[in-house]
């Protein structure tokens, strides 16, 4: 395997991938599937946009928003089945199950313990032992303003946790959990160790006074933008919406089995950041994965960086003592 | 015939047999439905074991999966398997061919600790929603006492930017003292409510409906269709 060269980097040599858009295969069928593939994404954008932006405020709440989240979730696991980008990433009952478990670790027990030891609690704590005020100024702001500020505030953070992940060996032993998954789907995000799962919620977005409704927004953008870096479904992703934002193309690179190609395109939801940053690869990957594509067992990935960690230092440890070792003769 | 490196030493012992085995530990029998799937087809006539297990190899030849197959019987265990490996919910199992005068029978039996992890997963969910109500009456009455120290909250309505203004945005309404204090109780009761614990639960326990009857079906369709192929 050759790879193609993307800047000074090789991609692909170990594992096939897809560079550049033009061998990206297209949606196939008849008009109405192609027309609706092509600007479904950005269709459901503007509309949260819009139903946010001028909702009442009996309705522009906290749970309408989750309940939204849920029904489109949903919708987009009928996606999955009806239009799906490869089948060898078909959800099976198997994967199903696991994506609900960690799922479901996030609404219950992770959740509960991010109300003692999450980012927004510790800022909390700070400003109130400093007596500082949070930046109110930003409430002034336009609230679509006030919305992509919080979303690239995060993403910004996002990308370096997440680059930091990818070139720091503890940070890596718990993200990498996460790159066991062989197949995208809609609940794949959710999949990890918890100790990843909490750093990458991680944010200073606390530290910021903002509108609720900006709050609101930039939460609906977020879901309209970030839902698609894991899923099964085969878009003709317009052109600006691929230069902006991140996609299932640049995920499912990300998690290719090229170990270079899984050094690109860390940010969330804005890959302009990747683009800034020249961590940016355009193309796709089906065959995605760690070892070969192993699949972890949930007790595995629940004790990976715990026992890989405890391994490489015993190894390093070994190592030092043989150093020390001094030759009989 | 092996496949992969490593054989199975005799899978049949360590777990109930296809039929009943009338020893001590058929006792599972009454409860193992719950992570095993047991199922027999009849074979095309005039198949033999060996033309069956033939046809039935690929399932076998699958990354982290080892079988051993000898007089008319195959057992197999996974380790590991991929999401793509059409058995993935299978750890180990055994597959018996018997030959009648009227044809021959593949029965099998296969174990899943996916299905036993499905079962289990409502109890995990319903334990972490009582961890949830125990934490919030534990730290409840200290949240309140935080609550009463943190400064009053100011009561100035914050004003639309004029753009959002000129746009029509409905613009943010002085929320009244008491609604303001019930909102307050209701995110407390909210960040330690188990609701969506029992949720999860409830999830869980239709999801192993679904794939106790699915895949129990998938399996009897896939095997069915490659020992007809020819």
């Amino acid at each position: 395997m050759n790879g193609v060269r993307v800047g000074n980097r090789i991609i692909g040599a170990q594992s096939p991938v897809t560079i550049g858009w033009e061998n990206v295969p297209k949606v196939e069928g008849g008009p109405f599937k192609r027309l609706f593939f092509t600007w479904f994404q950005p269709a459901v954008l503007f509309a949260m946009i819009a139903f946010w932006y001028y909702a009442p405020n009996s309705i522009a709440k906290a749970s309408t928003a989750i309940g939204i989240g849920i029904a489109f979730r949903a919708f987009l696991l009928a996606l999955e089945w009806v239009n799906p980008r490869f089948k060898s990433w078909e959800l099976t009952w198997k994967e199903c199950v696991t994506d609900l478990f960690y799922v479901g670790l996030g609404y219950t027990i992770l959740n509960l313990v991010d109300n003692f030891i999450g980012s927004d609690v510790l800022i909390e704590n700070l400003l109130a032992s400093f007596d500082w005020d949070k930046f109110s100024w930003f409430t002034g702001l336009p609230l679509l303003v006030q919305a992509f500020l919080i979303l690239f505030i995060f993403d910004f953070g996002q990308y370096w946790m997440h680059r930091g992940m990818h070139n720091w060996y503890p940070l890596w032993l718990t993200h990498s959990v996460h790159h066991y998954i062989t197949q995208l789907n809609i609940n794949k995000g959710a999949v990890g160790n918890p100790v990843e799962l909490f750093l990458i919620g991680l944010g200073i977005g606390g530290l910021f006074d903002f509108l609720p409704r900006a709050a609101l927004l930039a939460g609906a953008i977020g879901m309209s933008i970030g839902v698609y870096q894991h899923i099964n479904v085969r878009f003709n992703t317009p052109a600006w919406w691929r230069f902006l934002f991140n996609t299932t193309e640049h995920h499912s690179l990300h998690h290719s089995q090229d170990f270079e190609a899984t050094r690109s395109n860390y940010a969330s939801n804005f890959i302009f950041i990747d683009r800034i940053f020249g961590t940016c690869v355009d193309g796709e990957a089906e065959l995605l994965g760690m070892e070969g594509g192993r699949r972890m067992s949930i007790r595995e990935q629940m004790l990976f960086p715990f026992t890989e960690g405890w391994k490489t230092m015993k190894e390093k440890l070994g190592k030092s003592d043989e150093t020390h070792a001094v030759p009989a003769e | 015939m092996t496949g992969q490196a490593q054989s199975m030493k005799g899978a049949g012992d360590m777990m109930p047999g296809v039929a009943p085995t009338g020893d001590g530990r058929s006792w599972m029998r009454l409860i193992d439905w719950i992570w095993t799937v047991r199922g027999e087809l009849t074979l095309p006539a005039g198949q033999s074991a060996d033309e069956a297990f033939a046809r039935l190899e690929p399932f076998f030849r699958e990354p982290g999966t080892s079988f051993d197959q000898a007089a008319g019987s195959l057992s197999f265990t996974k380790k590991d398997p991929i999401a793509q490996d059409r058995m993935s919910i299978y750890d180990a199992g055994e597959l018996r061919v018997e030959q009648r005068p009227d044809g021959g029978i593949l029965r099998y039996w296969m174990t899943s600790r996916s299905l036993l992890f499905c079962f289990l997963a409502p109890l995990l969910f319903v334990a972490f929603g009582q961890i949830i109500v125990g934490v919030g009456m534990l730290v409840g009455p200290e949240t309140e006492q935080a609550d009463k120290k943190k400064k009053e909250e100011k009561e100035k309505v914050r004003e639309l930017h004029w753009i959002d203004q000129m746009l029509g945005a409905p613009a943010p309404e002085k929320p009244k003292k008491d609604e303001k204090d019930k909102k307050k109780e209701e995110g407390k009761k909210n960040r330690y409510s188990p609701t969506s614990a029992y949720v999860f639960a409830g999830l869980f326990a239709l999801l192993y409906i679904i794939g106790r009857i699915l895949e129990d079906r998938l399996i009897r369709k896939r095997f069915l269709r490659s020992l007809a192929e020819g």
